[in-house]
């Protein structure tokens, strides 16, 4: 982006000031549960609760780490099974739901209104209330204790397939009408043409999706009972469920577990920056 | 036959291959989409009987549906509660997150840094972690999961009220209430605008950079620039925003209808009557969804057109 920068050393002042304020707000949460991982048991039950950490400790990670070597399931399983889900999820999610935003933003064959709106409405359908339906069917199929009762719901999910279509729609026609004439099959223009110019999109959904899947509890819970398919979410739930006593190594486990989301965001927001500056074709 | 083939249109053909990608999608949506879907619609018009060799539906008609319009007193009280909040949010959401993404796309030192602080709650945080957050404190006896939003579930911050401290220092006056209410509100707020903010950072980086340089080139002022071509050219991810913000509330955990929902399912295991709710609640958030879809729909720009 080459924009002449020509605001005042006011106009400055002020987004740094509000950005700041808003940024504080928003950081708090975060902030106060990676001091509570270094806190000490009886400053974690403090009230009034403090921000800060007074005598910071690593107590709490040494505890979980004996937790974690004397866990029934060793805990490399546990981090292996939520890697695995979390990846195929979401890398399955993108992919099939940005192939068929395609045709759904460009083509416009019969049908694809009515498909559209379908999406629309079965994202206001809040995924809890269908929850018994679904397991009889998971139970039908036999997905039932497999990774694939997590996996392939993400094959149908709606809305990355909503999001990818917004953005898709804003790409002039004409990319696409040039690319067909010089020969580029469907195929090609999507993964060539396309999905470059919604490359910004498409890696926030990376980010959306990646998230949802590897802190989700909730599903994993419903869907496996054998304790070596679990994952490291549902594993943290456990440790929270110890009680006092495992406040601490809880705390930490939380700070650990962020770690992944962390590096999914650093690797795609960096890249969203620079997108714009490579794709599009000047008119 | 061959030749058949061959005459058709380009838009046939290219319908035939759009629906080729879109079917994997398709499988998977109906499988576990649709079939849970209209599952749930048969269940909202029975009665359902769980017994150890497994579940028995007795049709029942409309009664489920009678009886959350005419006899239940929570389900249209929890309604009209959500429905105004949302009235009151989607502006203050999409104007805030708005305005934060324009700033966040600016071009000033340390912009990597205040991104990364604006996103890494929303991104780290959510699900287990929450949970933990949350009852990682004695608070976890006195909380009883009641509060409306998640975080102000958080001990930290319920040490905080903030809507005393202003009516205190503004006095209760009544037509200042709304601003009180707005300011109080300031959290809930910021915090839901995250994914919002993200979306519409994409759409500001989605926007041809030609399009600004044209306009410098033309002698266009930054004030002109934003109305001209950031405002018409975002609008269509303002309309997706709106319509995510909806739904993200709609289908909020902490929803109180969606609470009701559940614990009629689970605790009172009246599944019948909890679908019929879910349908009805269901029912009605498409309906607002379709008037704000069509009045903004209207002002929204499109490049092609």
């Amino acid at each position: 982006m080459k924009r002449k920068i020509n605001r005042s050393l006011w106009g400055n002042v002020i987004v740094i000031a509000v950005l700041t304020i808003v940024a504080i707000f928003m950081a708090l949460p975060l902030v106060y549960s990676i001091m509570n991982a270094f806190k000490p048991l009886d400053e974690l039950f403090l009230f009034p609760p403090r921000l800060f950490v007074r005598r910071p400790t690593l107590k709490n990670f040494t505890d979980l780490f004996y937790l974690m070597s004397t866990s029934f399931v060793p805990f490399s399983r546990y981090l292996f099974n939520s890697i695995f889900i979390s990846f195929l999820s979401t890398l399955g999610h993108v992919m099939i739901a940005s192939m068929a935003a395609y045709p759904l933003a460009k083509h416009k064959f019969p049908g694809s209104k009515f498909l559209f709106n379908l999406v629309v409405f079965s994202l206001m359908f809040s995924g809890y209330v269908t929850n018994i339906p679904r397991f009889i069917i998971m139970a039908k199929l036999r997905l039932l204790d497999t990774y694939f009762s997590l996996i392939l719901p993400y094959i149908g999910a709606t809305l990355g397939l909503f999001l990818m279509k917004q953005f898709m729609e804003q790409i002039p026609d004409s990319y696409i009408e040039s690319a067909r004439i010089d020969g580029a099959n469907e195929f090609k223009i999507w993964w060539h043409v396309v999905m470059p110019n919604v490359k910004p999109a498409w890696l926030t959904l990376i980010l959306f999706a990646f998230r949802d899947t590897w802190n989700d509890t909730y599903t994993p819970a419903l869907y496996l009972h054998n304790e070596a398919m679990k994952p490291f979410s549902l594993a943290l739930t456990y440790i929270q469920q110890g009680g006092f006593v495992r406040a601490g190594a809880a705390a930490a486990a939380a700070v650990l577990m962020m770690l992944p989301s962390l590096i999914i965001f650093i690797l795609t927001q960096s890249n969203v920056v620079e997108t714009m500056k490579s794709a599009g074709i000047k008119e | 036959m061959k030749n058949k083939k061959k005459l058709k249109t380009l838009a046939q053909r290219q319908a035939r291959i759009g629906r080729l990608f879109v079917y994997p999608w398709l499988v998977g949506f109906l499988i576990f989409f649709a079939w849970p879907f209209i599952q749930s619609l048969i269940f909202s018009f029975s009665q359902l009987d769980v017994s150890p060799e497994g579940y028995k539906l007795i049709f029942v008609g409309f009664r489920n549906f009678i009886k959350a319009l005419r006899e239940d007193p929570n389900f249209i009280r929890y309604l009209f509660t959500e429905i105004g909040n949302i009235f009151v949010n989607i502006p203050l959401i999409i104007m805030f997150s708005l305005f934060i993404a324009i700033l966040l796309n600016q071009k000033f030192k340390g912009r990597t840094i205040v991104r990364a602080i604006f996103f890494l709650p929303v991104v780290v945080m959510s699900g287990a972690l929450l949970y933990v957050l949350e009852s990682n404190s004695l608070e976890q006896f006195n909380i009883g999961a009641q509060s409306g939003m998640a975080l102000s579930n958080s001990p930290f911050l319920r040490g905080i009220d903030f809507r005393l401290f202003l009516v205190r220092i503004m006095g209760n006056i009544p037509f200042l209430m709304p601003i009180i209410n707005a300011i109080d509100r300031i959290y809930e707020i910021i915090w839901k605008s995250g994914v919002q903010i993200l979306i519409f950072l994409a759409g500001l980086q989605s926007i041809p950079p030609s399009l600004y340089e044209v306009a410098h080139v033309e002698g266009a002022t930054s004030w002109e620039i934003f109305w001209k071509i950031t405002l018409p050219m975002i609008s269509p991810i303002i309309l997706v925003n709106v319509i995510y913000t909806v739904i993200d509330s709609f289908t909020d955990y902490s929803n109180d209808v969606l609470r009701y929902i559940l614990e009629v399912a689970f605790r009172q295991l009246n599944h019948g009557y909890s679908a019929a709710i879910a349908w009805l609640y269901f029912l009605i958030i498409g309906v607002v969804l379709l008037v704000i879809i069509w009045v903004i729909s209207k002002r929204v720009f499109y490049m092609n057109e």
